[in-house]
């Protein structure tokens, strides 16, 4: 289906593109026309900028004296890269989505995959009801989701707060309640996608598993699982981005509590230089480490996940 | 397809902040093709997120057909109002007329976008309230209209206090006594909160204590956050809310529009402009609150302040004489305190509003002194205070440092000697000429 589209259509042009090498390619004005729209946003939303950010983190303004004559653009080569890389702040913010990101990736891609597994496999009366409760969490705006839930862990009128031993708002608390907020949000999401996957999942394949005497169990994990791996790598590779883009929910909770700092995340540590201290250049410097970063990341799980393919 | 959409929503939230910055940008562009009018009026373009600004705006096109104003209503100052105006000055297209708060100011300045008005407003300075006026001339030359004052005062339950025998503190001594028989007459109220999420406050809290954060000598910044006033401030309130007398929570907080409607918080810390917010979201308590001066260290009058608005004449406008035109007629013209009365309660910088304020606002919902001569007091004993370049930035690390103190991580005078370390550190990377206050 649609989910397992992107795999099958890799291997599958991957394969069209081997045999169609030798012929040469030539390009026609139809071509041009149907490849300019792409070409236009690509390289005005996203080359564009890439390139300006570039360019502004090689300057930073300087002042003299009171400031009052207003900044002047000073070229400075790396120095904003080195300023971000050994600020403390900059660390604490990606410990902090290290620490996110080991919380909520295995607990909420293991619990949409157990849910979509259950959803597939058991004999499950009302299908569709269950489907749509555990995906209706996403269809709540983000913001929206993040207030309701911290009205939930206020001290006072929040029940959370009394019920749970810790403070969900205090410094140690605010981790497991980001965490539990962006699990509710996405597992639905994921185990639709999941689940959709499973469904295309040959019913042959599992009839003859069945045949050889392996029980549901057996056959989630050694037939249905691996069959949808590419599925579950792709949301893998978009939760690992979504995970350092990690923003909305601290963003919202700083007004609730002092425990979210203003540089609590990457990504608030880029927008607290740019709109509050007005530090365009270290602020373009730690927007490209952090894409830098995205990047990398998005390639190794391509890679494991190419691998662990091949291995199959 | 669907899987695209998913990650990306985090992003859009990040893209709308610029995008908003981009439309208003847009505009301000398309208000830059034409100075006048059809009917020939010059055609002024002013950002501001100031509650009834349209409705001064339309009054002001209404009464006369010079100027024709025209309004951009913008996020408020600190959640994205400032960014979205520096963006428009770095961006050559700023509007004619920018909001500053006094405390926005001097790092609006550093932009440089602002121009100069010193000449044009010369006269009006007999007008103005002393501390609203210092605070728009940090160098001695104009840089705003100031609008409205915004002192800081001490909001009490007048009713609790007297059915429980506690007198409205006068010295800071007087206010630990009343957070404890406050705690004693209910275990679960306390006097106040202390919100230690909010730098501006923290910063008007310190200011009563008479020693700015900033001064100019000469061509040098004096950073001296880390004053003895400060120190003893933060010690103070440390020690209160160490011993539970006081909350530390933020205002406007659910648990705290629960703790005022429940009668849990007997008292607020705030300024001019919580007279408005009071009346609005508590209409059921009238009669209930009283207001006083701040209470005062040694029984040394002082009142430091909290926000206050001023209005700044863009450096690249090319119609400044219709901008000061209007500034003039909003904020030192009879019509602010008239309009404004019918919405909130105005407190003009400019006293010959105030008064106009004082005689048609109804004084319906304090009980004890009259609100307006408290006010007028408090305005009187601001103490002198500049305002730093990079103040609106040290309000999030005020805010960030002042995090671990309710669960024991540090204390307020720790935090404080890290803010101005900080501010130093950042002054000086800036490029600007700074020298330490007192040794942290």
């Amino acid at each position: 289906m649609t989910v397992l589209a992107p795999a099958d259509s890799a291997r599958e042009t991957a394969g069209t593109a081997a045999t169609r090498a030798p012929r040469r390619r030539r390009t026609s004005p139809a071509t041009l026309l149907l490849v300019a729209p792409f070409a236009l946003l690509l390289t005005g939303t996203v080359l564009v900028p890439i390139g300006y950010a570039l360019y502004l983190s090689l300057f930073t303004e300087r002042l003299s004296g009171l400031g009052f004559e207003g900044p002047r653009d000073v070229f400075v080569w790396l120095e904003n890269y080195g300023e971000v890389l050994t600020d403390a702040a900059f660390h604490d913010s990606v410990l902090n989505v290290a620490a996110y990101a080991l919380l909520h990736i295995p607990l909420m891609l293991g619990g949409a995959l157990l849910l979509a597994l259950l959803l597939d496999g058991a004999t499950v009366r009302l299908r569709q009801v269950w489907s749509l409760a555990v995906f209706l969490p996403y269809a709540v705006p983000g913001v929206i989701a993040v207030l309701i839930w911290t009205y939930l862990y206020s001290p006072n009128i929040g029940p959370l707060n009394d019920v749970l031993p810790w403070d969900p708002l205090g410094s140690a608390g605010v981790l497991p309640s980001i965490v539990n907020m962006a699990t509710w949000q996405w597992m639905g999401y994921n185990m639709i996608i999941f689940y959709t996957a499973l469904r295309t999942v040959p019913r042959e394949v599992l009839e003859s598993a069945r045949v050889d005497g392996a029980g549901p169990v057996r056959t989630a994990l050694g037939i249905k699982v691996p069959m949808i791996r590419p599925t579950v790598f792709v949301a893998l590779i978009f939760t690992v981005i979504g995970s350092l883009q990690l923003f909305t929910e601290p963003l919202v909770m700083r007004n609730f509590t002092g425990s979210v700092t203003s540089t609590w995340t990457p990504s608030l540590y880029v927008y607290e230089a740019a709109f509050i201290s007005n530090d365009y250049g270290r602020a373009a410097a730690a927007s490209l480490l952090l894409a830098v970063a995205s990047a990398l990341l998005s390639a190794l799980v391509m890679r494991l996940s190419t691998r662990s393919g091949r291995s199959r | 397809m669907a899987l695209h959409t998913g990650w990306s929503r985090r992003a859009l939230l990040r893209a709308s902040a610029g995008a908003a910055a981009l439309a208003a940008g847009g505009t301000a562009l398309s208000g830059c093709a034409s100075r006048t009018t059809a009917s020939g009026a010059t055609r002024v373009t002013i950002w501001s997120w100031m509650t009834g600004m349209d409705q001064y705006v339309a009054a002001f096109n209404a009464a006369q057909q010079d100027v024709h104003v025209e309004l951009n209503v913008i996020a408020g100052g600190l959640s994205g109002g400032y960014a979205q105006q520096t963006n428009a000055i770095r961006a050559h297209n700023a509007p004619d007329i920018l909001h500053v708060e006094y405390q926005g100011l001097i790092q609006l300045l550093a932009t440089g976008g602002l121009r100069e008005i010193t000449d044009d407003v010369a006269d009006l300075a007999d007008g103005y309230s002393p501390a609203a006026w210092r605070a728009v001339r940090p160098d001695g030359r104009t840089w705003a209209v100031p609008m409205d004052l915004a002192p800081m005062a001490f909001y009490y339950r007048r009713d609790l206090f007297d059915q429980h025998g506690i007198r409205a503190p006068r010295t800071w001594d007087e206010f630990a006594a009343a957070a404890e028989a406050v705690r004693e007459a209910d275990p679960a109220a306390r006097i106040t909160t202390f919100p230690l999420n909010d730098g501006s406050f923290f910063a008007g809290m310190c200011w009563g204590a008479g020693q700015p954060w900033w001064r100019i000598e000469g061509d040098t910044w004096v950073v001296d956050v880390a004053s003895e006033g400060t120190l003893r401030t933060a010690g103070y309130w440390q020690d209160l809310i160490a011993a539970d007398l006081v909350g530390s929570g933020g205002t406007g907080t659910q648990d705290w529009i629960a703790g005022m409607h429940e009668g849990r918080l007997w008292g607020l810390l705030g300024a001019a402009w919580s007279v408005g917010t009071l009346k609005r979201s508590i209409p059921d308590d009238t009669g209930r609150w009283a207001v006083a001066t701040m209470p005062t260290w040694d029984g040394e009058p002082a009142n430091g302040m909290q926000g206050g608005s001023a209005f700044s004449v863009s450096e690249e406008s090319p119609v400044p004489e219709a901008a000061v035109t209007f500034l003039r007629w909003l904020c030192a013209g009879p019509d602010y305190p008239r309009i404004g009365a019918t919405f909130t309660s105005p407190f003009p910088a400019y006293l010959p509003n105030r008064e106009i304020a004082r005689e048609i606002l109804p004084d319906d919902f304090f009980v004890g002194d009259p609100v307006f001569d408290v006010l007028d007091v408090a305005g009187d004993r601001v103490p002198e205070w500049t305002w730093g370049p990079n103040a609106l930035g040290l309000f999030s690390t005020v805010a960030d440092s002042l995090g671990p103190v309710p669960t024991g991580g540090t204390t307020i005078p720790d935090a404080v000697r890290r803010v101005q370390r900080a501010a130093v550190s950042e002054m000086r990377g800036r490029g600007l000429s700074v020298r330490e206050g007192s040794p942290a």
